[in-house]
């Protein structure tokens, strides 16, 4: 592989001085604010999720108090929903990659997007207010459940503002990618020329401008309730809580798929990349993301069976449920048919990639067994359902995320990272992951509830081995980012392509110029992930 | 798409007229509130749906979406369904409860 020696400016080069930076409008340097920022905050949430695991390792008092304890979890809660998972993906490699993706200069509405970076930051400011600010975080759990949220002392309408604040920031990036897509691919790139990741981003983006309004008006009838008395959602003054429910969920629910829909993207990228592959079915890959989104709409009262939610309504909810499980199983059969005699080369991306399939699936499932409205009667707010949710947000989405950073890593700093030490922190932090969240999962099946400091003595022994895999799941963390850290600082040179892949951010340099191509990146013929040498046609 | 399909231009007579629906509808939503305020539900839905042939005038004559392809009416369309389901949900929870 020849390196490019001939001299050109990085768009890390091209301005200087932190104001360059703040006030930038490159599509690149926006994704890196964010990246910087929301692993700040993914730091800050483990944290606090560290601390819910000290506190837990015996039943009774260990450390923190019950009212403290409902605090932590309520912002490690909002913290890692608001501030890292849902702008995690689409703001930074969205962002990086979708121009570069397309083979354009940037995204449709340049301003907009550092606009949507200084709505995540004041937004993240409001949240982290509530530290200091009246009287305290929320204690109600990242889900604000009314009439609670009406009734508490704590600062919830600070909260809920962040939320609201954070919310718009997901809209604009949302708009800014749809009409990126639709106007601005290099020409000769049609919509089924678009490599997946660019398809993930496309269902995504239409989940993230339809309902995150939605969460918008709800929260905001919270704080109308809360600060007017005006009766809403609390029964005592003429609301109905259940109504908070259905227009919490109405976003929700979907908001679960701006998480998952860009990872599966990434997957997408990675696996052809690795097998050196056409990718086994372009287009159900990309209309199962459509498909993703749109049945993500009518599923919502599934969080809501026990509710006190209309049996007729239960009922349809749960079968509609059932359906979303489709879309996806074929995307997991075509990501294996991918790989079938495929060339591949087992690096840490892949193993990344692979791992999310792994921890998905059971997340996936353990998602059907909470959909199915009779089980989900005695598994709900049980930590079945934490188990859960944390198999497909961190397993699954955290996985694509850390997978995405070594796949892009030489790309976004020119350099690379020691690989050995990247695949011994993979190694630890899968082992750890399962470790601390599998037993969540046997627990929940033994019925012990979520949201509580304290527990009988017979879930002592599992929650004990939870704790230990909360040790091991951060220290792996912790060796992971040092080892990109360092790279990024003082790393090998990477060539400019070094996986051999053939989408068209690899066609420039590492790291790209400000304007990302200094001459019209060339469409691979025959569709995005047509390798040359690949053993089989389809 | 060049340039040249993009320039559209609708009549004053045009934009009139639809202003003009646009305030009798307003009127019709006062009035329903004001003296059908016994209907209750029927007087909430009511003004829904009068909220949303003024929206979707907006959409067609004033936002131009009667020059666009069909692909955005779709859009368009998709939209007002998956707000029409969320309500026939939410009322079927209600009166099924
Ligand atoms: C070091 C990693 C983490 C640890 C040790 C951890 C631990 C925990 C624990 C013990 C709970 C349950 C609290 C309770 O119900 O009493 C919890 C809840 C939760 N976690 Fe994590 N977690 C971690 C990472 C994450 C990540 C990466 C995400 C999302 C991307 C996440 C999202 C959530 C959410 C949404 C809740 C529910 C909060 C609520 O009940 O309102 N966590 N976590
Ligand atoms: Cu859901």
């Amino acid at each position: 592989m020849t390196v490019d020696t001939l001299p050109y400016t990085t768009f890390y080069k091209a301005k200087k001085g932190i104001i360059s930076w703040l006030f930038t409008l490159d599509h690149k340097r926006v994704a890196l604010l964010y990246l910087y920022s929301i692993i700040t905050f993914f730091l800050v949430g483990a944290s606090l999720g560290i601390l819910m695991r000290l506190e837990l390792f015996h039943p009774g008092k260990d450390i923190v108090e019950p009212h403290t304890y409902n605090q932590i979890f309520t912002l490690h809660g909002v913290i890692m929903i608001f501030l890292f998972i849902i702008p995690s993906i689409p703001a930074v490699f969205g962002n990086f990659f979708l121009p570069l993706l397309l083979g354009t200069d940037d995204v449709a509405f340049p301003r907009l997007n550092l606009f949507s970076f200084w709505l995540y930051a004041i937004g993240a400011l409001f949240a982290l207010g509530t530290l200091v600010f009246g009287d305290g975080p929320a204690d109600t759990g990242w889900t604000f459940y009314a009439p609670y949220s009406v009734r508490t002392g704590t600062n919830v309408t600070m909260s809920v503002v962040a939320a609201f604040v954070l919310g718009f920031s997901s809209i604009l990036t949302g708009l800014n990618f749809i009409v990126t897509i639709h106007r601005l691919r290099t020409p000769g790139m049609g919509f089924n020329q678009m490599p997946l990741f660019a398809w993930s981003l496309y269902a995504t983006s239409w989940i993230q401008l339809l309902a995150t309004p939605v969460i918008g008006i709800t929260l905001l009838m919270i704080v109308a309730e809360r600060v007017f008395g005006v009766g809403l959602f609390d029964p005592s003054i003429g609301g109905d809580p259940v109504l908070y429910q259905h227009m919490f969920w109405i976003y929700s629910h979907p908001a679960v798929y701006i998480m998952a829909l860009p990872a599966m993207g990434i997957v997408s990228e990675i696996i052809p990349t690795f097998a050196q592959r056409t990718i086994f079915g372009y287009k159900a890959i990309a209309y199962s993301s459509m498909a993703i989104a749109f049945i993500g709409y009518f599923v919502w009262g599934h969080h809501m069976f026990t509710s006190g939610m209309s049996g007729p309504a239960a009922y349809i909810f749960s079968i509609l449920t059932f359906l979303v499980a489709i879309p996806t199983s074929i995307k997991v059969f075509n990501w294996i048919a991918t790989l079938y005699k495929g060339s591949i080369n087992i690096d840490t991306p892949l193993l990344f990639a692979l791992a999310f399939i792994f921890n998905f699936l059971i997340g996936g499932l353990t998602g059907l067994v909470n959909g199915a409205l009779a089980a989900d009667i005695h598994l709900h707010d049980t930590y079945f359902v934490v188990g859960h949710l944390h198999y497909v947000m961190f397993g699954g989405t955290g996985f694509a995320f850390f997978g995405a950073l070594h796949y892009w890593f030489p790309k976004i700093w020119g350099k690379m990272y020691n690989k050995k030490v990247a695949n011994t922190a993979f190694a630890t932090l899968l082992i750890g992951f399962n470790i601390l969240y599998f037993p969540m999962i046997i627990l929940g099946i033994m019925g012990m509830p979520r949201r509580y400091y304290d527990y009988l003595p017979e879930f002592t022994f599992w929650n004990q081995v939870s704790t230990v895999g909360s040790w091991i799941t951060v220290s792996s963390l912790i060796v992971l980012i040092v080892n990109l850290f360092v790279a990024a600082r003082k790393g090998k040179k990477a060539p400019d392509n070094p996986w051999g892949g053939i989408t068209l951010e690899w066609q420039t340099k590492s790291p790209p110029p400000l304007e990302n191509f200094d001459k019209m990146p060339k469409i691979p013929e025959g569709g995005p992930y047509n390798y040359p040498n690949a053993k089989s046609s389809n | 798409m060049s340039e040249k399909e993009n320039i559209h231009i609708s009549s004053y007579k045009e934009h009139l007229s639809t202003w003009l629906a646009l305030i009798l509808l307003t009127f019709m939503t006062v009035f329903v509130s004001v003296f059908g305020a016994e209907l209750r539900t029927l007087s909430v839905a009511t003004a829904m749906i009068i909220a949303t042939v003024k929206a979707t005038a907006v959409g067609y004559y004033f936002m131009h979406l009667k020059y666009e392809p069909k692909i955005y009416k779709i859009m368009m369309a998709t939209v007002l369904g998956l707000f029409v389901f969320f309500m026939i949900m939410i009322t079927l929870d209600y009166i099924t409860r």
